[in-house]
């Protein structure tokens, strides 16, 4: 009898714990859009297409922070996939050489890696040298973050290849370089952009690392070497100020955000469900 | 080594350099502070900013402080909700709601965290608040609710969103330990006629360690959270017993002071000593939580 008691306490407990998880995210994408929906509507394009009104002003829009948000991502990926990329190959290629140990749990490393110190980094090697805050430092500071990412699903892909279709293109007399370039990430190209499509979700809504490396740009766009806004950091800046127009454009922002990042990870995610 | 070994290495460098990088830069940037201070840097609860340096004096005691009682909240309650999520889903949950468990941890594990601020400051922290102050009125003598007037921005608040935050990575971690148990051993423990609580709890004996690895890097993640954090905890230098006081944490300090910090002479240096115990906590966590799982997975 005991036993069944303490049995039918556990399976409450099992059952608890999995709507417990599910409560939050269910009531923060139902906030999130319940919230931010009404402001797209409202404003329609204008709020795409327009910048920063001055407090308790109607209209505006978050043109900048979009902006900001897609210059940033691009750029960080144009600087952090290749690299990433050959550093997964490398890993892959060489499993057991004493770089591609230390490597791996290297990349778990910077996988866990405190954000804002990225970011703190990178104002020092970057912005103070600059004398500017730049959409340039902060991908570079996206960069560093996206590499794990990126590292490590190349290098679990290019290792599902099997061996067999290496030896083959080997026996042909193919070199090495030519083996793994035509065969082995022809054959993993799948798991590498699934690689590459994450990290870039990743990086679109960080923060923390870009408080201190993008600075904000507000009411206009610039280079790459001048300051500029993102999606995250304009929703972080104006929860805070106390303005409730300011609040409205925060949850329109965020529901932006929460549809970008949904855009790219489902369809991601529901591709290696399948495969 | 061949030739493609060698074009190959500088990529893979590139990571170990940028963090030895890293560690360099914050040493030489927080080396005035310990200079000036030596350790009381981390040993007094004290920040005064001056426009006259000889008056400057920081301390940080109390952003280490909230940084592990928010950090402790949070794997409080996500330790047994990761555990009892990862038993469901493997064990009970039929397929398809398997599937959308594992996919809603993913999104969780992936969305951008200042998703989970704005839902912190604008949804978390008022309900919160309406608990705290009947609380505190209802048994103001128990230590961990004895602040006074909460206002919803506190240790608890920040350490129920980081545990919201870190429990798919935890998680995960131990769903794929629990799943790579050997057949044999589930139906060893059925052929005893045991029951599922039994069954279970026999099983999560064999995965200990991925337990343990699971909290470590579910800590880490919640020691070096930043923006979600700084949005809600309220933002001040408190050592305070109760879970109602608003505090601070390194990384919330660090956002939140650095913007002005070069207005003064030892403040810059103050926060990047402040992120040096960041980096050594966080790589101190995460290198356990690492080696733990790799000398499990080996043996």
């Amino acid at each position: 009898m005991l036993r069944e008691i303490k049995n039918g306490v556990f399976l409450f407990y099992l059952l608890a714990s999995s709507v417990l998880i599910l409560l939050p995210l269910a009531h923060i994408l139902f906030s999130v859009s319940a919230n931010g929906l009404p402001v797209l509507m409202s404003r329609g394009m204008e709020f795409l297409t327009s910048t920063l009104p001055g407090p308790n002003k109607p209209g505006g829009g978050i043109f900048p922070a979009i902006f900001g948000t897609f210059t940033m991502v691009f750029l960080s990926s144009l600087i952090g996939i290749p690299l990433a990329i050959l550093a997964g190959v490398f890993i892959a290629e060489y499993p057991k050489s004493i770089i591609s140990n230390l490597a791996r749990p290297l990349m778990l490393i910077m996988l866990e890696f405190p954000t804002i110190l990225v970011g703190l980094f990178v104002m020092v090697v970057v912005v103070i040298p600059m004398g500017t805050f730049s959409a340039i430092a902060g991908a570079i500071a996206l960069a560093i973050i996206m590499l794990p990412y990126v590292t490590t699903y190349t290098e679990q892909a290019m290792r599902t290849v099997p061996e067999s279709y290496k030896e083959g293109a080997y026996a042909l007399g193919l070199k090495k370089a030519r083996v793994v370039f035509a065969i082995t990430m022809r054959l993993a190209r799948k798991g590498i952009l699934t690689g590459m499509l994450i990290g870039m979700a990743k990086v679109a809504g960080e923060t923390a690392p870009l408080i201190f490396t993008a600075g904000i740009a507000w009411r206009s766009i610039g280079g790459i070497n001048e300051p500029t806004g993102a999606i995250p950091l304009w929703i972080y800046y104006l929860v805070q100020q106390p303005y409730a127009n300011y609040h409205e454009m925060a949850w329109g922002a965020a529901f932006i955000l929460m549809l970008i990042f949904l855009a790219v990870f489902l369809p991601v995610r529901l591709m290696m469900v399948r495969s | 080594m061949d030739r493609f070994k060698i074009l190959l290495l500088p990529s893979v460098s590139l990571a170990f350099g940028i963090l030895l990088l890293m560690l360099i830069t914050f040493f030489l940037n927080s080396w005035p502070i310990f200079e000036r201070e030596g350790l009381a840097i981390y040993t007094s609860n004290i920040w005064r900013a001056s426009e006259i340096p000889e008056e400057e004096f920081y301390g940080i005691l109390a952003a280490i402080y909230g940084t592990v009682y928010t950090s402790l909240i949070a794997i409080l309650i996500a330790t047994p909700i990761s555990i009892g999520l990862a038993v469901f889903v493997v064990d009970i949950a039929p397929r398809k709601i398997r599937e959308l468990i594992v996919i809603s941890t993913d999104i969780m594990a992936g969305l951008p965290t200042i998703l989970y601020g704005i839902w912190g400051i604008f949804v978390l922290a008022p309900i919160l608040s309406n608990f705290m102050v009947f609380l505190h009125d209802s048994f103001p003598f128990i230590p961990l609710f004895s602040y006074r007037n909460p206002t919803g921005y506190s240790f608890l608040t920040a350490g129920i969103l980081l545990a919201i935050m870190v429990t798919p990575f935890a998680t995960a971690l131990i769903r794929e330990a629990y799943a790579a148990i050997p057949p044999i051993y589930r139906e060893g423990a059925h052929s005893l006629a045991l029951t599922r609580y039994e069954a279970t709890k026999l099983l999560l004996g064999y995965i200990k360690p991925a337990i343990l690895a699971g909290i470590l890097l579910a800590f880490g993640r919640a020691v070096g959270e930043t923006v979600a954090v700084s949005l809600v905890i309220g933002n001040s230098f408190n050592i305070h017993p109760s879970l109602f006081a608003p505090g601070y944490t390194i990384s919330s300090l660090i956002a939140n002071q650095f913007g002005n910090a070069f207005a003064y002479s030892y403040m810059p240096h103050a926060l990047f000593a402040a992120g040096l115990a960041l980096f050594f906590i966080g790589l101190a966590v995460n290198l356990a939580g690492v080696l733990v799982l790799r000398r499990w997975r080996y043996a």
